[in-house]
């Protein structure tokens, strides 16, 4: 506690100093954000395909060892991604692609088995249990599709939000998750998906039926995955059009960075993947609930957000990439206001870090949403109210850097609805 | 109370409300106590009515139900504070449910609840799936569950849903009058300005007319080719269009105490306000049903269309006259 403070108390001092000795360019806190926006997808790239060549691995050569090396390059692979969902909200560029990729939750039973505790189809999702992976052809508002090749297209143009219902998963991080691990039957108790490496093995070896079917499923998904992430890493680049969009205007693209850390602070990651699991007691909605990596999931998540205000990425290889900040311009208008974000975002980094290091030695993020469990609850209300409290200092940045009427893209809550201020 | 050097120190404010008298004052004693004196006293009728009448004269207890459940949708904009500590605002009212969480919660309680599970104490501790007027709607309403359940099971279940109601009511209602209301009246580090406070209510304005219009009408609405009506907000209890119109009854209100200062703005506001309202009371459809009916469809486009027009001058004309943008609210993210 007293060492966080002495930092962002000196930093602030040296913050104070550099900016009456040289303001703060807004076009260069832009560009800084743009160049950790590029490391985190380039990073995310980079971790996919090392886990696009386990995966083939495992189809070559099923073992519970090729099985465990692709689960280990999927965990790899989510530490950039998630650092870079702070890009989501204010980038409309990012925010329309994000649901190729990283969409949840999902009902798992449109691609492949599961329990019969799963149920059928619901109210909301005719599809809930379709099972792609046992059946070559399906119906879908009266046309028959044929699923017999699993490709990358049939994936994301016919089955993903398959009938307009968002639950209809079919591709991304998620899908790719459930054909590792399989379901959760732990319930609240401790553990992950169990599936058995036997699910990909060939001839009477093979567990659960179509195991080639499953393994080409896979293996689109995976691919799509990193041709995906391919196309993002390119909106970054020097000429990408997410990196021009970002730099045509300046106090837009500040605003932008702001909405990104205030929408995914608040209503995406306090609310929606942290605070409804608490309330409702449900282990389903576990962020990463096949792999129990959740944990992990709002860590980087809140990591993304600090790393964004402060202006620097530490990339997979050590690389640091660093300069002037958001921190910077607002420093300059008000030191103190400053020092408050700093602080904000530092005691919700610590209790998102005791979220981690508590399920890192044993007590699960399922645990945690248990019923009564009074030590999990309390866990993760003190991340959830972090984020909600930091997220009040992002509205007072706002009104310092006075970007109140600016509006932006991709924000529901700062966006106005017919977009007409100027 | 807040004096005129808290604005002037306050950051980057624009002109015009340095000159206003801060609004959150006259709003809170006005507005926010009476809607949370009102849903505590009805909750509690609510609580009593189901004891005594349940089993002997169930529409004593349903009409209960309706006056209670108003004075929530009437209360509901008023979602920080004390509704946003803890899980107080989703245990009493948890939707949308996109994932189908409340008849799967309430049919797993009228299968395996024992007295124990039920107690005021342990009902607490309850998903808030099961909680709330929303389980109530599902456990008092759905016709499928109708003669399947044993009414004492029903009843019982009702009681400990009522009664919990009934104890956050009461709560929310203790906090409105005394430390939350001293909050929204004097700098703290809850809203260290005026400005702040005044933001706080005019995000409860922009994020109240956001939820009638993405969730309300936007839901059920889906597509032109895939209309959803089961969407539609607590339909079981034919109460979908109740609570659009009794929600635009209330932000209307909030809208013109917030445009006090500034006449055309009010009178745009209260133009658009009184042809939305007329227009849903006139859909003649409490399910919302018609959503499948490209007729009746059309005029419930035209109300969401109403609101968006709202949306706009709120965001376009009452933000900027008030010096605040609508911020962050819940329903950001997907």
């Amino acid at each position: 506690m007293i060492s966080t403070a002495l930092r962002a108390s000196t930093a602030a001092a040296l913050c104070l100093a550099a900016s009456s000795a040289f303001a703060v360019e807004k076009a260069d806190v832009l560009n800084t954000y743009a160049d950790i926006a590029a490391a985190k997808y380039d990073d995310s790239l980079l971790t996919a395909k090392i886990l696009q060549a386990a995966v083939d691995a495992l189809i070559a050569t099923p073992s519970a060892e090729t099985l465990q090396a692709a689960r280990d390059a999927w965990f790899a692979a989510r530490v950039p991604y998630q650092q870079s969902e702070v890009f989501r909200f204010g980038n409309a560029i990012v925010d329309d692609w994000e649901g190729k990729v990283n969409a949840w939750p999902l009902d798992e039973g449109l691609i492949d088995y599961v329990d019969a505790s799963y149920g059928g189809a619901t109210d909301e999702n005719a599809f809930a249990a379709l099972n792609v992976v046992a059946n070559p052809t399906f119906t879908l508002s009266g046309k028959t599709i044929d699923t017999s090749d699993i490709t990358p297209a049939l994936l994301e143009g016919d089955l993903h939000e398959a009938d307009g219902v968002e639950a209809n998963v079919a591709t991304g991080y998620h899908a790719v998750e459930f054909l590792l691990w399989g379901q959760d039957l732990n319930g609240t108790e401790h553990g992950a998906g169990n599936r058995s490496w036997t699910d990909y093995a060939t001839g009477a070896d093979c567990t659960n039926g179509n195991c080639e079917r499953r393994g080409d499923y896979l293996k689109a998904a995976t691919d799509l995955l990193v041709s995906d992430l391919e196309w993002m890493a390119a909106q970054w680049t020097a000429k990408g059009d997410a990196r021009s969009t970002l730099l045509s205007d300046e106090d837009a693209g500040i605003s932008a960075i702001l909405t990104g850390m205030g929408s995914l602070s608040y209503g995406e990651t306090a609310g929606e993947r942290m605070r409804l699991g608490v309330m409702l007691n449900d282990p389903e909605e576990e962020h990463s609930c096949f792999a129990d990596n959740t944990h992990n999931d709002h860590y980087y998540d809140g990591l993304g957000v600090q790393n964004v205000y402060l202006g620097q990425y530490v990339r997979v290889d050590g690389t640091l990439i660093s300069g002037p900040s958001v921190s910077d311009l607002v420093s300059a208008e008000n030191a103190a206001l400053d020092l408050e974000v700093r602080g904000k975002l530092s005691t919700t980094m610590r209790a998102l870090g005791q979220i981690k290091t508590a399920a890192e030695s044993g007590f699960s993020y399922d645990q945690m949403l248990a019923a009564g469990n009074a030590k999990g609850e309390a866990l993760i209300m003190s991340g959830v109210n972090g984020l909600i409290d930091q997220t009040r200092s992002f509205e007072r940045a706002i009104v310092a850097l006075d970007l109140n009427n600016v509006a932006i893209e991709g924000s529901d809550s700062l966006d106005n609805p017919n977009a007409v201020f100027q | 109370m807040w004096k005129s050097y808290t604005l002037a120190l306050s950051l980057a404010l624009s002109a015009p409300s340095l000159m206003a008298a801060p609004l959150a004052p006259e709003i809170t004693t006005s507005q926010i106590q009476p809607a949370f004196a009102a849903l505590a006293q009805r909750a509690d009728s609510l609580a009593h009515r189901t004891t005594t009448h349940c089993l002997s004269d169930p529409a004593q207890m349903t009409q209960a139900y309706h006056d209670a459940f108003d004075a929530w949708i009437a209360a509901s904009h008023w979602r920080f504070g004390p509704t946003e500590t803890n899980t107080r605002g989703f245990s009493l009212a948890f939707w949308p449910d996109n994932r189908g969480k409340t008849p799967n919660a309430v049919r797993a309680l009228l299968a395996k609840a024992t007295p124990e599970t039920l107690k005021p104490a342990n009902f607490a501790d309850q998903s808030v799936a099961a909680k709330g007027f929303y389980a109530l709607d599902f456990l008092l309403f759905d016709v499928d569950l109708q003669g399947k359940v044993p009414s004492q099971n029903r009843c019982d279940l009702a009681q400990a849903i009522t009664h919990d109601i009934a104890r956050i009511a009461a709560i929310l209602n203790t906090e409105w009058q005394h430390e939350f209301a001293s909050l929204m009246t004097a700098p703290s580090a809850r809203y260290a300005t005026a400005a702040e406070a005044t933001q706080e209510l005019f995000k409860a304005l922009t994020t109240g007319l956001q939820l009638n219009d993405d969730l309300r009408l936007g839901r059920p609405l889906g597509t032109f080719d895939r209309p959803r009506p089961k969407r539609a907000e607590a339909y079981r209890s034919e109460r979908s269009l109740r609570h659009l119109m009794v929600s635009l009854e209330n932000l209307h209100l909030l809208a013109l105490a917030l445009a006090v200062e500034a006449p055309e703005v009010r009178s745009t506001l209260d133009r658009q306000f009184y042809r939305v309202i007329s227009r849903a009371a006139r859909l003649d459809d409490p399910t919302l049903a018609g959503v499948s009916d490209p007729q009746k469809r059309l005029r419930i486009e035209a109300v969401k269309q109403g609101i968006q027009d709202l949306r706009s001058t709120v965001a376009t004309q009452l933000g900027p006259h008030l010096g605040v943008s609508a911020g962050f609210n819940s329903l950001d993210g997907d």
